[in-house]
């Protein structure tokens, strides 16, 4: 089997992971508190059915994953995820089935508020990051058919740095978010994935109270985020494949309840555009679902 | 007699208020609060401070109202760091007797 057609980089553009009252599928600028601790799990279950390549082709992925976020002072934060993936590639045509689970690649990363702005009931925050996604996932699990491809194993096996940077303009009514950021790729056993850019915004509405009381309410938002991720061809022993990367605009509706101390979310990403190259499969839908914890 | 022990109580039960109302209030004006997440950090930092009995982030209109045991004080350098560490900015404070 090619490793081309099956778009292997996209499975971890999807794990980004952020830690306040925030987007749900990427990065924020607020800040966690010195010497404090957010945890934050998600589960995400990707569905990628359409297949221009008559294979008939079907890939799906269950993740849990956990993110834990530490504020070393008021300006830098430490970020640390690890997804659990649980994989299956039925190719119709050929009546094959293949799949994997376990761990996938850990990643840290590490966010420094570059400029905070302060009002009453409102804040801007610019921060940038930078990290490094490590191969701590398995990317060399067989099955009966022999090694099974880069889609389907649980980590790339690579080291892949990445960095962007976010801003967040919060007020109590709402929130938006947007962030650029880039990842790049490198080799492993031959294989090297393409790289990744990407531009996400957010914007989180309050939908209830609709009018504040005193205290601390729990806020209902309306959440609608937009990605725009682009991935360059991958790499085989130095070949690019003509059958992997592309761009996808994915729209992401989805409603979020905060508290003081837990935040439980649910939203669907949605390919709105998928320019993808030559026979490359085609995403369906994104569900994610999750909570998060101040403690 | 009966007065008297009435008048007694009445005494005792005055003290005690007394004794309850002689801590402090804190009515601190902060910047940049605009969420009940986020507004948790600050009362983590107030409650690992010792005199601490009671604290009511007021969203809306960008307070933190702090009730200290009598002798426990909050002094301004205190609160700009308290507030800085937890990501946000200390406006303002004014005390009175609870």
């Amino acid at each position: 089997m090619k490793h081309s057609v099956l778009i292997p980089g996209l499975a971890g553009l999807f794990l980004y992971s952020s830690l306040q009252a925030a987007p749900m599928t990427f990065n924020t600028a607020l800040a966690v508190g010195e010497g404090e601790y957010v945890l934050r799990q998600q589960f995400i279950g990707l569905q990628s059915g359409h297949d221009p390549s008559g294979l008939k082709r079907d890939r799906r992925e269950t993740t849990a994953l956990t993110a834990l976020g530490y504020g070393l002072n008021n300006q830098w934060a430490l970020f640390a995820t690890l997804p659990y993936r649980k994989i299956d590639l039925d190719l119709g045509e050929a009546s094959i089935s293949r799949h994997s689970s376990g761990l996938g690649d850990m990643s840290f990363f590490v966010r420094y508020t570059a400029y905070q702005d302060d009002a009453p009931g409102k804040t801007l925050r610019i921060a940038p990051f930078a990290g490094l996604k490590t191969p701590t996932g398995s990317h060399r699990e067989k099955d009966r058919y022999g090694l099974l491809p880069p889609s389907v194993q649980s980590g790339s096996g690579s080291w892949d740095p990445f960095g962007g940077v976010v801003m967040t303009y919060q007020t109590l009514q709402f929130q938006f978010d947007g962030q650029a950021s880039y990842r790049f790729n490198t080799a492993a056993d031959g294989f090297e994935a393409g790289d990744i850019a990407r531009l996400d915004a957010s914007l989180q509405y309050r939908l209830f109270p609709r009018k504040l009381s005193r205290g601390t309410p729990g806020f209902l938002y309306g959440v609608l985020e937009m990605n725009l991720v682009h991935q360059a061809k991958n790499r085989y022993r130095g070949h690019a494949d003509p059958d992997s990367g592309g761009t996808r605009l994915f729209l992401t509706p989805g409603l979020q309840y905060v508290t003081r101390r837990w935040i439980i979310e649910g939203a669907i990403q949605l390919p709105l555009v998928q320019d993808l190259n030559g026979k490359a499969l085609e995403n369906d839908y994104i569900l994610r679902g999750g909570f998060r914890f101040n403690f | 007699m009966k007065n008297f022990f009435k008048a007694l109580i009445a005494l005792f039960l005055l003290g005690s208020l007394q004794a309850h109302a002689a801590g402090t209030q804190y009515d601190i004006q902060v910047n940049g609060l605009a969420c009940p997440f986020c507004a948790y950090n600050i009362e983590k930092k107030f409650k690992k401070i010792e005199g601490v009995q009671k604290v009511d982030v007021e969203l809306e209109a960008g307070k933190v109202i702090v009730d200290m045991a009598e002798g426990a004080k909050l002094t301004e350098p205190q609160l700009i760091k308290l507030f800085k560490d937890a990501g946000f900015t200390f406006k303002g404070v004014t005390e009175k007797p609870l």
